[in-house]
């Protein structure tokens, strides 16, 4: 295929490391001392980067003038694989999107899929579906926190975060065969009941989490010296910037602009369910910790109205073997650990899905690491990355 | 410092919207649908359409853009959120064999990365983006847009013989 003039201009100055700085485009330039900036790579194998990503730094002593990611060494094309697959078997492929939080790609794909074909949802399976998804933003929030402490160089939280994420995994296992890969959201429905006694096991866990969590992620963390010298200020981002550059989820609300999907673009069991949606005015790495640490509880008081008042009945609703959606386009959004996850599914009649499109809030929040990091020191990277918590595998698709 | 979002009824508001995008740009066609104001446009009002969404009626978030590849013609869709429950789809189709948009990064930065992801699967040149390189694929020697339907992958499979 011939460049076209756009495609030739642009890559005039692109080279296999992504744009050239302007010191390599003109080699003369120097600051008032006489001194050059120096580019520097991060990644993409880095042992604090989460996942593999490459950041192309560009350094004026140890301040970071430019911060140019550079993306898809996990890229798996998975909307063109989901344009060959029939409905039912692109549930297992959003599994492996966001893998700290497989449960909402399964919801929102399935909920764009179910808008297609107006299909009604039991009661039971989305009262089941709304109980998965809290558990499993309990399971991608706490690690999350830890992963922050971590990149700090505090080792005790991520073990203490893993400890409930295995936990909450065990829980998991036992309801649907699989410790992450799922598959248990499906179209109408979810795969199977929760099984016997599986209410009491989660609400007792629920019950011991919360004794433990504010010893844990709150006393532990909260006020500590290192942690504030390191957080406060950090990473700081105006409400306005945070919406221009289209954050959701708690780095957008660490910024005290209050948008939850699951209160404002209500879906599945949320409007049966009383829930604050957590807000902090800082804007900074320490104002992300404070809102997940807040959700988490926001979460636990979620699962339990859950099992409180979990209606009975049939967890799938009859489709027949072969799904045949009409024409059409369908949409579906969900609130993930991580921000607005939203699905756009367009069908031809046929089959299978003409076009799969994901939003991927790791993908988008990540515009952040351009417009934030410059200015900020090099070691500062790590801190807002875990602002951001992205996972490699929503980024890259 | 704080933004502000919009307040009062939905459905209120989801007919100022119509007005608005009305009184300003010529509509091909436009209705509303549950919490859906559907506007459909020419490529070339795609810009003014969205300015007046964020400069008059003050929608502050753009979700996503979809390309749909039509074989011959494409779709694009510009979803925007009011945040308190109100849609905005934005739609438009570019009729040609090399796709040229205009980019929409100076109304919604955060275009910038949608549009380069577009860019990058289907090929279609944004003009005025201020940094259009792949997002996903080889900066060099890779001179395909996976997503376009004429792109076959090697693994293409029927399901004729399922029941």
């Amino acid at each position: 295929m011939m460049l076209r003039e756009e495609e030739r201009r642009h890559t005039e100055t692109v080279t296999l490391s992504g744009r050239m700085s302007d010191r390599l485009v003109r080699p003369d330039i120097r600051d008032e001392f006489g001194l050059e900036t120096m580019d520097m790579n991060m990644g993409p194998q880095h042992p604090s980067m989460h996942g593999l990503l490459r950041l192309i730094l560009e350094l004026d002593g140890e301040t970071i003038v430019r911060c140019d990611p550079v993306m898809g060494y996990l890229h798996r094309c998975q909307e063109k694989i989901a344009e060959n697959r029939l409905y039912p078997a692109v549930i297992p492929l959003t599994d492996r999107l966001d893998y700290l939080a497989n449960i909402h790609n399964e919801h929102g794909y399935c909920m764009a899929v179910e808008d297609l074909m107006d299909v009604e949802v039991p009661p039971r399976a989305e009262a089941i579906r709304v109980l998965m998804s809290e558990l499993m933003r309990l399971a991608s929030h706490i690690p999350s926190i830890g992963f922050l402490l971590l990149e700090l160089g505090a080792f005790t939280p991520i073990l203490y975060g893993f400890r409930e994420r295995e936990r909450i995994q065990d829980i998991f296992e036992a309801i649907t065969g699989a410790r992450m890969m799922f598959h248990y959201i499906r179209i109408g429905g979810v795969k199977a009941d929760l099984p016997e006694g599986m209410e009491e096991r989660i609400w007792n866990y629920i019950e011991s989490l919360e004794a433990s969590f504010k010893r844990d992620f709150i006393d532990l963390i909260e006020g500590n010296e290192i942690f504030v010298a390191r957080t406060r200020g950090v990473g700081k981002i105006t409400p306005q910037k945070a919406l221009e550059i289209g954050l959701t989820g708690p780095p957008l609300r660490c910024t005290g602009v209050d948008f939850d999907v699951r209160r404002d673009y209500p879906y599945s069991w949320y409007p049966n369910v009383e829930f604050d949606v957590v807000t902090d005015e800082a804007g900074d790495v320490e104002a992300s910790y404070r809102v997940r640490v807040r959700e988490c509880y926001q979460s636990m008081r979620i699962i339990k109205q859950v099992l409180e008042k979990m209606p009975e009945g049939e967890v799938m609703a009859d489709l027949g073997r072969r799904l045949r959606p009409p024409e059409g386009e369908g949409f579906g959004r969900v609130e993930s650990p991580r921000g607005e996850f939203a699905v756009h599914v367009v069908s031809d009649g046929t089959d299978v899905p003409y076009r799969v499109h994901y939003r991927d809030p790791s993908f988008v929040n990540m515009q952040m690491l351009q417009e934030i990091v410059p200015g900020h020191y090099l070691p500062d990277i790590m801190p807002i990355m875990g602002l951001i918590d992205p996972v490699s595998g929503g980024w890259d698709k | 410092m704080t933004v502000r979002l919009p307040e009062g009824d939905l459905r209120e508001r989801l007919e100022r919207y119509l007005e608005g995008f009305r009184e300003h740009v010529e509509l091909d066609e436009a209705g509303l649908e549950g919490n859906l104001v559907r506007v459909v446009v020419e490529p070339g009002a795609v810009p003014r359409v969205l300015t007046v969404a964020r400069e008059a009626l003050g929608i502050m978030h753009l979700s996503f853009i979809t390309v749909v590849d039509r074989r011959g013609h494409f779709d694009l869709t510009y979803e925007l959120l009011d945040l308190r429950g109100g849609r905005v789809q934005v739609r438009t189709t570019l009729e040609d064999e090399e796709p040229v948009m205009e980019s929409v990064t100076g109304i919604y930065p955060t275009a910038n990365w949608h549009e380069r992801e577009a860019y990058d699967m289907f090929g279609i040149a944004f003009r005025g983006h201020p940094d259009l390189r792949r997002v996903y694929t080889w900066q060099d020697h890779f001179d395909h847009h996976p997503l376009l339907k004429s792109f076959e992958i090697s693994t293409k499979r029927t399901f004729e013989g399922l029941r």
